[in-house]
């Protein structure tokens, strides 16, 4: 498979403020990948820093093997980029902006376009400055897949949406990516929605990557364990994730099997030990943490 | 390619374009209104020697200022637009060299403003033939051509503000652009401009590459 997306030790500073520190991961060609974390994690800024909008301390990525900062034309219009709050030209109505993108891309399918909007109750004359979040990001979406790009970029797409678009956005992308083997690399605040979508998860913490890992081995093998026990504190080991005492009980998480988790807490006189699989979310807070 | 991003920027400044023209219109008016009552008053002898002699402006004042006010007028229509939410991203994400984006969007404001200052230029010009003699007309003409030399410089200037992403980075270069544009706006002589008249092109010149530069700024993330 090729890659597509490819960052070499990124590290990045806001100030004196570390973003992250020898960051990597690649992307593979047809793969969707979703980037999760708490605010101020990064996920914007290894988008701006994906697209040249933003230099590095240092570091490199690489998008469809070119370097960021000289991103020729044509890669560019391999490239679907959605901006954070579906951003886009709102002094153009719903027709002039298709008019307008149409010019630059080669392969343009206004059809694509038009079949989308038709679930919106717009006229094709309405402002976009007077359309709702969610018909902006259809509308934004949609000339996404005007543009028919190899690669789509989405930051933070579910931003502002009701459940309703949110499902829509979701169904569209992932009808999308599988009929034409497209890459997605997206952001979102919404875990519950990157479950059915995402094939592979990268999580930010401050200043690090957590974890990258396929989705499916996450939901397979990260769970949730909860017992009683008298202690006050349980030390950090290799393979517990964000121990935390709730009330009389306490609770761990775990990609370990049943007894490797047992035999590592079995120093602390546990009983009721309970063991849990875990929604996307959930296995999200484990890893992050809720604060 | 061009067409395209031509059309956005009508699309964002058609309304501020029509202002424009009503103000300029307004102003021509008012000019021949003016010119006529003076001669009424005066006659057109006391008219001319006035100019001749005492160095009487021959428009209205107020003209000095309109090329750059609606310069800016224009500039401010265009790119306040791009630097909110940082729409600039988008544009410069179009499949297109991003020095030919910025170049373009440049070109349209500098040709929209050339057109207008043309188009009121001739009409003064000509309207005032009815009134002045040719020397007089001449002399008008190099006295009032730093004014509009003016607002193309007005023009860059703003679009150099506008897009620079760090706010006290913009205050400074407003405080500089000030400093910059009161080189136009000295009192003095009847042509006593002209031989700085290359002075003045070389700053247009100049001041059409600074836009890249916020753009650069822009590009590299600074905050």
């Amino acid at each position: 498979m090729n890659t597509v997306i490819l960052c070499d030790n990124i590290t990045h500073y806001y100030g004196d403020k570390l973003i992250y520190e020898n960051l990597s991961f690649d992307v593979k060609q047809g793969k969707i990948l979703g980037l999760l974390g708490k605010n101020g994690t990064g996920k914007t800024t290894i988008i701006n820093i994906l697209n040249g909008y933003l230099k590095p301390r240092s570091g490199e990525c690489y998008m469809f093997d070119e370097d960021m900062e000289h991103i020729s034309p044509a890669t560019k219009a391999r490239i679907g980029l959605l901006l954070e709050g579906h951003i886009q030209h709102t002094y153009f109505n719903v027709r002039q902006i298709e008019r307008f993108y149409s010019r630059f891309y080669p392969n343009w399918k206004n059809e694509a376009y038009y079949e989308l909007l038709k679930k919106l109750q717009v006229t094709e004359t309405q402002p976009i400055s007077t359309m709702s979040c969610g018909q902006r990001s259809q509308v934004a979406l949609g000339l996404l897949f005007a543009q028919d790009p190899d690669l789509l970029i989405l930051d933070d797409f579910s931003m502002g949406l009701d459940p309703g678009y949110r499902r829509l956005f979701i169904e569209y992308l992932k009808e999308y990516a599988t009929a034409e083997n497209k890459t997605i690399f997206l952001t979102s605040h919404i875990i519950q929605d990157m479950e059915m979508l995402i094939d592979d998860c990268m999580i930010l913490d401050y200043g690090r990557l957590l974890l990258h890992e396929p989705t499916h081995y996450i939901l397979d093998n990260f769970r949730r364990f909860r017992f009683k026990s008298d202690v006050l504190e349980i030390l950090s080991a290799d393979g517990l994730w964000n121990s935390e005492k709730i009330g009389s009980s306490w609770e761990t998480y775990s990609f370990l099997s049943d007894e490797e988790v047992k035999k590592i807490l079995s120093q602390y006189q546990i009983s009721d030990l309970k063991v849990e699989k875990l929604s996307l979310e959930d296995a999200f807070i484990g890893l992050t943490g809720k604060y | 390619m061009f067409q395209a991003l031509f059309y956005k920027e009508w699309v964002k400044t058609r309304r501020i374009i029509i202002l424009i023209g009503a103000i300029f219109a307004g102003i021509i008016i008012y000019s021949f209104i003016n010119t006529g009552q003076t001669f009424r008053i005066g006659g057109s002898v006391q008219a001319w020697a006035d100019i001749i002699l005492k160095d009487a402006p021959v428009f209205p004042s107020i003209i000095q200022w309109l090329p750059l006010l609606t310069a800016l007028l224009l500039a401010f229509a265009q790119f306040v637009p791009e630097m909110t939410n940082k729409r600039l991203k988008l544009s410069l994400h179009l499949p297109m060299p991003e020095t030919k984006i910025i170049s373009t969007m440049l070109c349209y404001g500098l040709v929209i403003l050339v057109i207008i200052y043309l188009i009121t230029y001739i009409i003064l010009i000509t309207g005032l033939s009815f009134y002045y003699p040719q020397e007089i007309r001449i002399l008008a003409f190099w006295k009032s051509l730093p004014w509009f030399i003016a607002g193309l410089t007005g023009y860059l200037l703003a679009t150099w503000i506008c897009l620079e992403p760090v706010w006290s980075q913009r205050i400074y270069n407003a405080f500089i652009s000030i400093c910059i544009l009161a080189l136009f706006f000295i009192r003095a002589q009847s042509g006593a401009y002209l031989p700085l008249l290359y002075v003045l092109a070389i700053i247009v010149i100049i001041g059409f590459g600074l836009p890249f530069y916020s753009a650069t700024r822009f590009k590299e993330g600074k905050q």
